[in-house]
């Protein structure tokens, strides 16, 4: 037996036949970021984010692009592309964790942890996030809210421009998942 | 019993593995779920203007440009004492854009008296990974209109008004190459009622040449070379150069160059530059161009 269970695991690990059926997706996720200094608030919409939620492996997987956060003024989103995230080079921003504890039997709101890694700026760091998970008509909505360190990423600020921009930035998030097609 | 042990190891390699490619195929699974939309280049050039001319950027929808332009220079064997630089030119600049694409400006040089005005058009713009739209295109006119009673040209002769107008079509193009690195070239015409005393040409053609390279998130190097291919005939004229640093605070944009030109609009920087680019009085000149963008209108997010 032991000899075979390799191969089993191999054949598993390649065939992901049923998968379809405990996945939901997410198209329009929102994800809108703050920050918040005396000088300046700065404020961005991102409503094209894509989130996958696999309530079998209790797995979620988000991604985005950085491009598509629209900013209050123009010339923001031209400055934080080109000078802060530099979309250029990394041009979207991904999440990968593990639910702690999903229940999902039950139909009640729970609050849950999500661990994993975030990728942004290319530069990936755990991170725990609380969550809020809604069961709807079988439609799964997680929303919550996390804060980062600008620094954590290695996003330059000049120490001339230090007090427009916020050393934390608090990020909201909200994903409505629906059954995943092909 | 090692052979066991070897399974047992390759059993839990196996199960690391296959839960990371598990973790790693929902992510590659989102990639494949993005649409498929044109994402347009932004930023080749942070300024509208790249240090003399015009660059292909205009600003978005309701964004008020607000700009002073100064140049320094000597007057050779001067015997005054100013402060500073013995004379400053000033243009007052207001630029608003009426859309994404469309950008309408006007100007006031205080030094050669010239009112200036031009509309700015977006034509093409340049997409992320496209072989086809692999160049952005603007359209420029611009007007201009001099007050002074003496300027060189028309010192013998009464001032018509045909005369005191100039115009001058530019179409800007240009191909950010990578992140750092933007080339434009931008051929010029210009036209201007020629005195009839002299045989200056009424139409002049001219190409424009210029270039960033980013040396920091918010800084860059610019270059720009105006090269004329039927000069004044009345006086001698050398093509425009510059070179300097563009740098930008968030709402204000700073440019620091030396250049040979003197004037501020394309008319009379690309055909009537008198003197050329080196160190000596007169010739020597140093821009400081200050802009403010006031963003009047807000997106609702």
């Amino acid at each position: 037996m032991n000899k075979l269970l390799p191969l089993f695991f191999l054949l598993f690990s390649f065939v992901d036949f049923d998968n379809n059926q405990h996945q939901f997706i997410a198209r329009q996720g929102q994800v809108s970021f703050f920050s918040y200094t005396s000088l300046e608030n700065i404020e961005a919409k991102n409503n094209q984010v894509l989130s996958i939620l696999d309530i079998e492996k209790h797995e979620i997987a988000i991604s985005m692009l950085m491009r598509a956060f629209v900013f209050k003024k123009d010339l923001m989103y031209e400055h934080f592309n080109e000078s802060y995230i530099e979309s250029d080079m990394y041009p979207k921003a991904n999440f990968i964790g593990n639910i702690i504890d999903f229940d999902t039997s039950t139909k009640e709101v729970q609050t849950k942890i999500i661990r994993g890694k975030l990728t942004i700026h290319g530069i990936t760091k755990e991170i725990d996030i609380k969550t809020t998970i809604k069961i709807i008509d079988k439609n799964y909505i997680v929303s919550g809210d996390f804060e980062v360190l600008v620094k954590d990423f290695e996003i330059k600020i000049p120490p001339i421009l230090s007090s427009n921009i916020a050393k934390t930035i608090s990020i909201k998030f909200r994903f409505q998942y629906k059954p995943y097609e092909q | 019993m090692n052979n066991k042990i070897i399974y047992q190891l390759l059993t839990i390699a196996f199960m690391v593995l296959s839960s990371s490619i598990n973790a790693q195929s929902l992510l590659d699974k989102l990639d494949k779920e993005f649409p498929e939309k044109p994402i347009y280049v932004i930023a080749a050039f942070k300024t509208t203007r790249i240090g003399l001319g015009h660059s292909i950027e205009t600003r978005k929808k309701g964004a008020l440009e607000i700009s002073l332009y100064n140049r320094y220079w000597n007057i050779p064997n001067f015997e005054g004492q100013r402060f500073l630089a013995d004379v400053v030119s000033t243009r007052y600049g207001l630029d608003y854009s009426f859309s994404d694409n469309f950008t309408f400006g006007l100007g006031y040089t205080n030094h050669d008296k010239i009112t200036d005005g031009f509309v700015k058009h977006k034509l093409l713009k340049q997409r992320k990974n496209s072989k086809k739209r692999f160049i952005s295109i603007t359209l420029v006119q611009g007007f201009s209109h001099r007050n002074s009673e003496n300027t060189n040209e028309d010192i013998y002769e009464p001032i018509t008004s045909s005369n005191k107008y100039a115009f001058t079509s530019q179409v800007l193009i240009a191909r950010k190459i990578n992140s750092e690195l933007s080339l434009q070239i931008s051929p010029t015409f210009i036209h201007k009622e020629a005195s009839s005393l002299n045989s200056d040409p009424n139409n002049q053609f001219a190409i424009g040449f210029g270039g960033r390279h980013k040396i920091g998130s918010h800084a860059s190097i610019v270059s720009e070379y105006f090269y004329v291919a039927n000069p004044l005939k009345s006086v001698q004229t050398y093509n425009a150069f510059m070179v300097g640093v563009n740098w930008e605070l968030s709402h204000l944009l700073l440019q620091f160059q030396v250049t040979n030109a003197r004037n501020f609009v394309e008319d009379t920087f690309i055909s009537q530059t008198k003197n050329n680019f080196n160190a000596k009085d007169g010739n020597f000149h140093f821009g400081f161009n200050a802009t403010f963008v006031l963003q009047t209108k807000k997106k609702k997010l």
